[in-house]
């Protein structure tokens, strides 16, 4: 894997590109803020058409046995046109745990159908501020419990459980039909959170103990170095707006991009885009390999910290226009926020590279 | 294992043998002039062993590799901390660009050859007391004088001046010009005549640059290396010629694996200052930041290997780093308590969290500083424009004081 993209894996980000700017628009998406567990239909059609929910899982189960850069040039463009559904992270999280850790049979009841895009996956190991809660109760093949604010759970069929079995924590794949999703208001309610109540769901383990932690991590981390991707892909459509509007916008008898306050806020943004963009390709390149949850986990921090804080001085260099309903900027003050709590907070991930950090200094 | 791979190996072996002659510990003690001695002799060893001048040409004593085996031995060559800063400048800049522009290539390639080994040094007089960011804004005159030309004012911030044999010098000659149309650019022996370098102490208690004046400086035309009024392109030329350099994402300063020692050694109440949210917090916000510039780095040298030109992010490397490792220097600092009271201003900025801090400034200005870098990647790469400027279209001489 190469820090270097080659051939197909620029074709893979212009076709999308091209796609995903003929067909998203932001008036489609301001009204699904208003509404509480509305998705973006026609992107979630667009991403299954174009086997995007296919590209990193294996071909014996109907996947196109790309990896982590490739999906992550799609999360990438996702990012800029704003992603109408969370479904793409959530049932690629929850496919590699099932890949990963799952029998035969389990695999051959859900890859495919995740990787055609014909079920819809969901990861759901938060609880409230535990970013690795085990409060759901399993015993005798049931989960009992409510798992709060599941990104993508109001849609999922299926969903990767953290647990715990008298008292130690496993990792459990459960069916969702009879589940009861109660969808939550929140301040980008395209990402169809819900919180999930199990009463006796019958489930099927696929890890315990340590090792159910340190998946768990893992699955985390796959999953933030496609939404590092992501995070990136909004911060530089932002860098863009805020770059153009600077360039158009005058005041006092000239451009305001002339006013070094305003340039200078630009080009620190142009860093923090290029910071996050290289941390996240560095990552994708890294699975596989002894250093890739401290990777994942760098990438994470960076493209966070850049996404909102290019969310935040976009919206300052527009100026009034730029906290307008309709300027449509907080639809990325809101993904920025929203990306930076699925997958867990920087104080989990900032632990998680600092433990690492630690292993290694004499 | 490719070429690269088999240079760079070679190059650690031989780095590795001389280290104990030459590098950090090595240094440890040393008066700055037996500094600048040990320097002399690792150029000449350098040179020697085949590393010197790598991507010059094997005719100028040169190795006529490529800029990616000079940045990878270069990479190599900062892990020992030889003592080559000395020598930095005037093979940085001064020395390719007389290969390059002087005419008389017997001479040049004399000076080659002795800058190479370490004998001869060359500074380079741009920045002057009413300007360093301003380059085109100078006010050292040059004025016609029998078939040479006179050179009269003051430069300033002149690295190792005081060492230098020569000097590349960009002067005013025509004042009534566009301030970057009067300029022209010279060569000067630093021994000359009306020639007087002053050093200027730093902060952190060294004083490696300097002031010079020029009274009367009488130079033959022959020491002309632009057209006449043609100097800021040359000027340009000049600062163009190092773009690829070896980056540190430290921003030259400790690395964060001493910060991450140092926080497991002391303690914040009582406990570990790792176990601290506070520092946990900082050590992870660096690395992050540090792994984005390093995997900068590691891109841009995977495109010059393919034979790409590297993407302008590369000039994020000073501007994120060196303001990273002041903050972190300051907290390092912290972490000490009173025994972060303690200042040798000898020891290294590589590995020594006072001197880091106190040099640290430096850093921020000298090359570039940040807020005319952040100019840079505003207009250059994005495409924003260019600051009010008073003084554009006007002549030089009616340029508002």
């Amino acid at each position: 894997m190469s820090l270097l993209y080659d051939e197909g894996q620029l074709a893979i980000a212009t076709e999308s590109r091209r796609v995903l700017e003929a067909r998203i628009m932001p008036d489609a998406l301001l009204p699904l803020l208003e509404q509480s567990g509305q998705y973006h239909a026609p992107y979630w059609e667009t991403a299954k058409e174009q086997g995007w929910t296919a590209l990193a899982l294996p071909e014996a189960y109907g996947g196109l046995d790309l990896g982590l850069v490739e999906l992550g040039l799609i999360a990438f463009q996702i990012g800029r046109s704003l992603a109408g559904a969370p479904f793409l992270t959530s049932s690629f999280g929850a496919a590699r745990a099932i890949l990963d850790l799952g029998d035969e049979g389990l695999k051959n009841d859900w890859l495919p159908k995740l990787a055609s895009g014909e079920s819809i996956g969901a990861v759901a190991f938060a609880e409230g501020q535990s970013v690795l809660g085990t409060s759901v109760r399993f015993a005798d093949g049931k989960l009992t419990g409510t798992k709060p604010g599941v990104s993508g759970g109001l849609h999922a069929d299926v969903a990767v459980v953290l647990a715990n079995d008298n008292g130690t924590p496993v990792i459990v794949v459960a069916a969702l039909d009879g589940v009861t999703k109660t969808a939550i208001n929140s301040f980008d309610n395209s990402r169809c959170v819900a919180d999930l109540t199990f009463a006796g769901t019958p489930a099927t383990e696929i890890a315990r103990g340590e090792d159910a932690l340190d998946a768990a991590r893992h699955v985390l981390a796959l999953q933030s170095v496609v939404t590092a991707h992501e995070q990136t892909g909004g911060a530089e459509a932002l860098l863009e707006r805020a770059r153009d509007y600077a360039n158009t916008r005058r005041a006092f008898g000239q451009v305001i991009g002339a006013f070094q306050s305003v340039k200078h806020r630009i080009a620190e943004m142009y860093g923090l885009v290029e910071l996050a963009r290289a941390g996240a390709l560095h990552a994708a390149t890294r699975e596989g390999h002894p250093d890739f949850l401290k990777a994942a986990a760098a990438a994470r921090i960076q493209a966070t910290d850049s996404y909102d804080t290019c969310a935040r001085d976009c919206v300052q260099v527009h100026g009034g226009i730029g906290v307008t309903w309709e300027a449509g900027l907080h639809l990325h003050m809101r993904r920025a926020r929203t990306l930076a709590m699925e997958l867990g907070n920087l104080f989990f991930w900032e632990d998680v590279l600092v433990d690492c950090l630690e292993g290694e200094a004499a | 294992m490719s070429d690269l791979e088999t240079f760079r190996t070679r190059a650690r072996a031989w780095l590795e043998s001389v280290a104990p002659t030459y590098g950090k510990a090595a240094q440890t003690h040393l008066a700055y002039e037996e500094k600048l001695a040990l320097g002399r002799r690792y150029l000449k060893a350098r040179f020697d062993a085949g590393f010197a001048g790598i991507n010059w040409p094997v005719d100028m004593g040169g190795q006529g590799l490529t800029h990616i085996e000079k940045v990878t031995f270069e990479t190599e060559e900062m892990q020992f901390g030889m003592p080559t800063h000395f020598f930095g400048i005037s093979l940085g800049m001064p020395v390719p660009i007389i290969m390059k522009f002087c005419e008389d290539k017997a001479w040049v390639k004399e000076r080659v050859l002795k800058a190479l080994q370490g004998e001869e040094i060359w500074c380079q007089l741009f920045s002057e007391p009413a300007g360093g960011s301003d380059l085109a804004g100078l006010r050292m005159k040059a004025e016609q004088d029998g078939n040479g030309w006179k050179l009269n004012g003051q430069k300033l911030w002149t690295s190792y001046a005081q060492y230098s044999d020569y000097g590349v010098i960009v002067a005013r000659t025509d004042p009534t010009a566009q301030k970057h149309k009067g300029l022209t650019y010279f060569w000067v022996d630093m021994r000359a005549p009306g020639v007087e370098v002053r050093p200027v102490k730093l902060a952190g208690g060294d004083s490696h640059v300097n002031e010079v004046f020029f009274d009367d400086v009488k130079i033959d035309d022959s020491h002309r290396m632009s057209p006449v009024g043609g100097g800021f392109a040359v000027a340009m030329a000049t600062l163009m010629i190092e773009r690829y350099v070896a980056t540190d994402s430290g921003g030259f300063g400790p690395h964060l694996d001493l910060f991450v020692s140092l926080a497991k050694d002391v303690e914040i109440n009582g406990q570990p200052a790792i176990k601290d949210g506070r520092i946990r917090q900082q050590i992870a916000r660096n690395y992050a930041m540090r792994n984005g510039l390093d995997a900068i780095t590691a891109r841009a040298m995977l495109m010059m290997q393919a034979g790409m030109e590297p993407g302008p992010e590369g000039s994020l490397n000073k501007l994120v780093s060196v303001r990273s490792r002041q903050k972190l220097s300051e907290l390092a600092i912290d972490l000490q308590g009173t025994d972060g009271l303690h200042f040798d201003e000898h020891l290294s900025v590589k590995d020594n969290w006072q001197t880091s801090w106190i040099n640290a400034p430096t850093g921020r200005i000298a090359g570039g500083a940040d807020e005319m870098l952040l100019n840079t990647i505003a207009e250059k790469i994005l495409g924003l424009p260019q600051d009010h400027r008073p003084d554009k279209g006007v002549p030089f001489n009616e340029i508002p004081a």
